[in-house]
């Protein structure tokens, strides 16, 4: 499938904006100490105060800036969310493709396993596993990977398969070329594309679950995080002061998930020209 | 998009949520005793207790034997006991469950239905403005995350227009009953009920709206029109039954993300569910409760998942004959 699917995903208005708001938040994520005169975890002197020229969105119960805990939120975001979709990635292709590749036995067990892990809505574990170890950022990565990678792995697998009855690997087979030479040569190159979406698609999740997490309660407590903000700002809804501080993280976190969102649906069009109409 | 998947599947997700709850436990440092119920819970306990929880848990035996006491210690319906409501988890559950039922299965059945009729108006409607609206709107909201859309319903209802209830599922010492009580619980469920349905409503509509678009292309539509069919017959009796079956296949997913998702709304918005009585046990470390509520919860998914499929074997004669 030799697809330009950079060029779709520029074409398409999913596409565009999905890519200028991801680029966006890994700008903000990035200069997030250059953007903010505060610290996150500093106590400024003023407990509850609006928006104003020294705090640009107010601060909170203990003086904390809430611009500053914006910026680093999305670090934590976005670093978990990449990283747990990276590993996530890699484990689907070392899983889903040799599962694909060699078939057999092999590919029946692991795909009778991913079938059963996939009917298990991937909270649960999540939070039952978070409630014991209480998870480091690593740990939340590796964590939020080993949930992700089933139905992922299931998508490498089907392209795979089909990658594998085309017409270029088959002439390929017939001038006596390799498993290894194929699988380098014809199927990794036009995994690329599955791959990329898969990722887009992990790290929206991932996200999604690591502020669910920290929502409850249960994420890193020493990292700024948008899930656990809300956790807190919830607490005093009885005060007026909700709108300066659950707002700003809910809906970073709702930008977010939906600049991934419309990414990911930008890439799905690609693979599946019938939902463009 | 038909996917075979034998009971023995189910029996493997189970065992899979049960090694995790079992092995858990056991993998932290030190005491198991300490890790099964929590700090707070181990000061209280007097040396005879804590051997009789020992030989509960055969915790003095090999790893396999310990599995085997945790099975039949579930197969009793004993899922341990809460330290912060002192009394069995199961009894606790059985409280807290209904009210999450209701929540789900209204936002089930709501979801689909809504999601089904928008699909077939917005798919027959296809590339104009209404569909262009309900399309772009069904893919905005679908990237909320629940416990946001919850929260910033709550504040718009509850706190500014003060029209809802900010917490519970039922006014508290009033003793209503007959039809106040009937009133007064759909009250209470407004909220919650709203925000599921807003937020899971996108997937059934999108399902929809792409079947209508593939079935209104077929053949024995124009045989329909050509009939002189009217516009609403082609559209509900032929294409859009013709478009029910995947949703049926969907909403198998659909509920687990919905018994999920009101975990975390039923937090926000303090319902009396399994999602309040997870957070309240996550905040004291109630690690038997913990357990059992998300163990309660896989089943649930599961066995919805489960009925599902042989209610789409029941719809869909062509899965019978495959096999």
């Amino acid at each position: 499938m030799h697809v330009d699917y950079w060029a779709h995903v520029k074409q398409s208005n999913a596409g565009r904006a999905g890519l200028i708001l991801v680029c966006l938040l890994v700008g903000v994520a990035v200069l997030a100490p250059v953007l903010s005169p505060w610290d996150p975890g500093a106590y400024t002197g003023a407990i509850f105060s609006p928006p104003g020229r020294d705090h640009w969105l107010g601060t909170n119960d203990v003086g904390q800036d809430i611009w500053a805990q914006l910026l680093f939120g999305a670090r934590t975001s976005l670093a978990v969310g990449c990283g747990a979709a990276l590993l996530a990635t890699l484990l689907s292709v070392l899983i889903g493709g040799t599962a694909g590749l060699l078939g057999g036995l092999y590919d029946r067990f692991w795909m009778r396993a991913v079938d059963a892990l996939l009917v298990i809505p991937p909270v649960i574990p999540a939070i039952l596993v978070a409630a014991y170890l209480r998870p480091n950022l690593a740990v939340t990565v590796i964590l939020l990977a080993a949930i992700l990678w089933p139905g992922e792995a299931r998508v490498v697998r089907a392209q795979i398969l089909s990658l594998k009855e085309r017409a270029p690997v088959a002439a390929a087979r017939t001038f006596g070329a390799g498993w290894g030479h194929i699988l380098v040569r014809h199927l990794i190159p036009e995994l690329g594309a599955v791959l990329v979406a898969v990722f887009v698609q992990g790290v929206r999740r991932a996200v999604f679950l690591e502020a669910g997490l920290s929502f409850l309660g249960i994420g890193d407590p020493a990292v700024e995080s948008w899930g656990r903000m809300m956790q807190h700002a919830l607490r005093f809804t009885y005060l007026d002061v909700w709108k300066w501080w659950l707002l700003p993280p809910g809906l970073a976190l709702s930008l977010t998930l939906g600049a991934f969102a419309l990414l990911g649906f930008a890439l799905e069009t690609v693979f599946h020209p019938r939902l463009r109409r | 998009m038909v996917r075979d998947r034998p009971f023995a599947t189910y029996v493997l997700a189970v065992f899979v949520i049960l090694s995790l709850n079992f092995i858990l436990p056991r993998l932290m440092p030190g005491d198991p005793l300490l890790a099964i119920y929590g700090e707070e819970a181990l000061l209280a306990m007097s040396p005879e207790l804590k051997e009789e929880l020992v030989r509960r848990f055969s915790l003095d035996r090999s790893l396999s034997a310990q599995f085997l006491a945790y099975l039949a210690a579930l197969f009793r319906g004993d899922l341990g006991h809460s330290y912060y409501f002192s009394a069995p988890v199961s009894r606790v559950l059985l409280g807290f469950l209904p009210w999450t039922l209701l929540l789900t299965g209204v936002a089930l059945c709501l979801c689909a239905a809504l999601g089904v009729v928008l699909g077939i108006e917005s798919g027959a409607r296809r590339g104009r403005p209404q569909d262009a609206v309900l399309l772009s709107s069904a893919l905005f909201l679908g990237g909320f995350p629940d416990f946001f859309a919850g929260t910033l319903l709550l504040l718009f209802f509850g706190v500014t227009l003060g029209v809802a209830p900010l917490a519970g599922a039922l006014t508290p010492y009033a003793g209503k009953a007959g039809l106040s009580l009937v009133l007064d619980v759909l009250h209470h469920l407004t909220l919650p009920l709203l925000t599921l349905v807003v937020v899971r409503v996108g997937p059934f509509y999108l399902l929809t709206r792409n079947t209508m678009v593939t079935t209104l292309g077929e053949a024995f539509i124009l045989t329909a029109r050509a009939k002189g069919c009217p516009d609403r017959t082609v559209r509900y009796r032929h294409a859009g039954r013709h478009s029910l079956l995947p949703v049926v296949t969907a909403a198998g997913l659909q509920y687990a993300h919905l018994i999920t998702g009101a975990l975390f709304v039923e937090m926000v918005f303090s319902y009396p569910g399994m999602g309040t009585l997870l957070y309240r046990a996550l905040l004291t470390r109630d690690y038997p409760l913990i357990q059992g509520i998300l163990l309660t919860a896989a089943l649930a998914v599961l066995t919805v998942n489960f009925l599902l499929e042989l209610v789409y074997v029941k719809v869909d004669p062509r899965v019978v004959r495959a096999r």
